[in-house]
């Protein structure tokens, strides 16, 4: 593939990136920096029969993930059956209580979808974890596209590349399908949030009025969204990048000032569509994810397309002792821990740091997951003017609106440490472009 | 049976004004199998809105803002309730109220609880072993305002032995929770109180049954019942969320009186 003169330009392409802001913000010692996100040339190239088995596989997972989140804050049939134990609902702390009994519009729980896959080096996709709230990143594959594409027109005329433009059209139809009426609306916790570049972003691509919390008002049995001119204009869905926590003051966290009062009340009655739904966090818990086979296998009678890596539970007897023997050789992760906090390898711990943790371990078995540990495949990336292989991972978009659509891209994350697994962007990585190939 | 008229009165005072008040009042007796309430009457000042609302528990709310700087809030509610019709109140979803088997953050135990709980009897009947739980916790502590507050713990009242009927029916709902029952937290209005009140239901079979700890009594034709949840967060009467500076006094004064013929 000749993709020679998009490579020789990746230092105008970064360039370029840094003068649209394309940055995402982190929290050190409680002050806020932004970090450019260093992105790699070299492309990731999915060919078109992989991606069409990764396609059906993501399909079948986020439709069974939205049959649970609709089971679980309803009827709980999964629960009754002996399927998924109580424990591991009602004492997550994504199961939100306020949102038993709430079916959102149109029946959708998790329109956005953000599924983080690796490529093992058997040759083997693993789903790493499901991410149902308010996953990010869609927005540095269509920028850093848009910018190859200038820089190198040619790579895009001579490769059958599937064209991944067409993510804010897919993102607008999925607000569009659960709008109860008025506007759709993305809304941002504000200028200092890591993710703020995509926020203005997708709302640009989809020519939607970004707005914070006090541009949105509830009244009555309605949400309105004010106009710098003081007209007042009903709003039929948000596409919320605010944690659920702080969304609503008078239903989660009182202390929450970047909410909008009343707002869970409005979405309670169906009058305004959230997306993602509040309460997903129930459903990409950590602890759940060991169930998410199982509820394939429940809800659709069939098989699950795609593997999870294979985990233990401590919880089970059985698999607690399973740990304890392989300790050494998993990784173990805490379920309420995110961006890739609270993992820790068997295998680098000290004598004494193993003990602690394994004190912890029989504690609270609930609150750990182990795992295998994937040794995922290598890819190369440029460092100083050298090719070298590093980790890589794929998060993968999943739209729901009539039935969920696999976006023809992703994000691919790279470690930039040669011995790190972790390829988290609040861990210092870089991303690269993922090609799907149309032939 | 009885026939009992009420009147929840809240008042807050701002020392100074607040803005963009937005509010939410859950104050509101609803008709079930153990109660009727007619001619409920609601009078919430100042508001430029109020509508209804249900949580997740079914409780009905009423929410609102009021917009305009003010100093003063009121909520008014009256009405008739017709009580002591049935025992108990049906069960909903069984396993969606697996949930009030879950210790919550007011009512997880410490060591001292659970050894406490360890040490009461348990029977074969829920309604047996409540009643056991309910004298135990009455013994424990004596009655005694102005030392606990809404974020007290089950455990830190029981540590210092003394509290109010929020304190009383966490602790009761701690011990009930560890020996497996479900149970769930209750406020209401009691004759003759002059405050709101909390108390305790407990789950058997297909129906909910209600216990007064603070009282050592079951459940009567003297109770109201406003709400329930998992425990004191879930029931707040007022929640408000607004602009200004200053601090807030807030005045709950409550009657119910037998209804003359």
């Amino acid at each position: 593939m000749n993709n020679f003169d998009l490579l020789d330009r990746t230092d105008t392409i970064n360039g370029l990136l840094a003068r649209y802001g394309v940055k995402f913000g982190i929290y050190k010692n409680g002050t806020f920096k932004e970090q450019l996100f260093p992105f790699d040339a070299i492309p990731r190239v999915i060919e078109k029969e992989e991606f069409a088995y990764l396609e059906r596989g993501l399909k079948q997972r986020v439709a069974a993930l939205n049959l649970f989140l609709k089971d679980i804050y309803n009827e709980k049939k999964i629960v009754k059956d002996g399927v998924v134990p109580e424990d591991f609902v009602y004492a997550a702390s994504g199961y939100l209580v306020p949102c038993e009994g709430v079916t959102p519009p149109k029946g959708v729980f998790s329109h956005i979808s953000g599924i983080d896959l690796v490529l093992g080096k058997d040759g083997v996709w693993y789903i790493l974890e499901d991410n149902l709230r308010v996953p990010s990143g869609a927005s540095y594959p269509m920028i850093a596209r848009e910018l190859c594409r200038r820089a190198s027109p040619r790579t895009f005329n001579e490769t059958p590349i599937e064209d991944n433009r067409n993510y804010a059209q897919l993102l607008k139809h999925t607000l569009d399908y659960v709008n109860t009426g008025g506007l759709s609306v993305v809304m941002t916790p504000g200028r200092y949030n890591a993710a703020y570049f995509e926020h203005s972003y997708l709302a640009e691509q989809m020519r939607v009025p970004l707005v914070t919390y006090s541009d949105l008002e509830v009244e009555n049995d309605y949400l309105y969204f004010k106009g710098y001119a003081g007209r007042k204009e009903r709003v039929g869905a948000v596409y919320r990048r605010i944690s659920d926590e702080y969304m609503d003051p008078m239903t989660f966290n009182p202390e929450s000032v970047i909410g909008v009062p009343h707002i869970f009340d409005v979405y309670r009655k169906g009058n305004v569509a959230l997306l993602n739904a509040p309460g997903n966090g129930i459903a990409d818990d950590k602890g759940i994810y060991y169930f998410v086979p199982k509820m394939i296998k429940y809800y659709l009678g069939e098989e699950p397309i795609l593997h999870n890596a294979p985990t233990y539970l401590p919880f089970y007897e059985e698999d607690m002792k399973y740990v304890l023997e392989k300790f050494d050789t998993l990784v173990l992760k805490d379920v309420a821990e995110a961006g890739g906090y609270g993992v820790v390898f068997g295998s680098k711990m000290t004598k004494a740091e193993k003990e602690k943790f394994i004190a912890m371990l029989k504690a609270e078995p609930r609150r750990f997951i182990a795992q295998e540990v994937i040794d995922f495949c290598d890819i190369p990336i440029q460092d100083r003017g050298q090719v070298v292989e590093r980790k890589v991972d794929l998060r993968a978009f999943v739209l729901t609106a009539e039935e969920p659509v696999v976006w023809k891209s992703g994000l691919t994350r790279f470690s930039r440490n040669p011995d790190s697994f972790i390829v988290n962007s609040s861990q210092g990585g870089g991303f690269k472009d993922t090609w799907v190939l149309s032939q | 049976m009885e026939t009992l008229s009420f009147h929840y009165h809240l008042q807050i005072r701002f020392d100074q004004p607040v803005h963009d008040h937005h509010f939410t009042l859950r104050c509101f007796p609803q008709s079930d199998s153990r109660q009727r309430i007619d001619n409920l009457q609601t009078a919430v000042y100042p508001n430029e809105f109020i509508t209804d609302s249900y949580d997740s528990f079914g409780n009905h709310c009423v929410m609102g803002r009021a917009g305009q700087p003010h100093n003063r809030f009121t909520a008014d509610v009256t009405g008739v309730a017709f009580t002591g019709l049935s025992e108990s109140v049906p069960a909903g979803n069984p396993w969606r109220e697996h949930l009030f088997r879950q210790q919550t953050h007011l009512t997880y135990p410490d060591a001292q609880l659970v050894a406490f709980a360890d040490s009461l009897p348990v029977y074969s009947s829920a309604l047996d072993t409540a009643q056991a739980v309910m004298e135990a916790v009455a013994d424990a502590i004596v009655y005694t305002s102005g030392v606990t507050n809404v974020d007290t713990t089950a455990a830190e009242a029981f540590a210092l032995k003394k509290g109010v009927c929020q304190d009383y029916s966490h602790m009761m709902l701690s011990v009930l929770r560890e020996q497996k029952i479900m149970a769930r937290y209750v406020v209401g209005m009691l004759m003759g109180e002059g405050l709101s009140h909390a108390w305790v239901e407990v789950k058997d079979g297909d129906s909910w049954y209600g216990f007064d700890p603070t009282n050592r009594i079951r459940v009567s034709d003297q109770h109201i019942k406003i709400s329930h949840g998992r425990d004191y967060r879930d029931c707040r009467i007022n929640q408000g969320h607004f602009y200004g500076y200053g601090t807030q006094t807030q005045e709950i004064s409550v009657s119910v009186q037998r209804k003359e013929a």
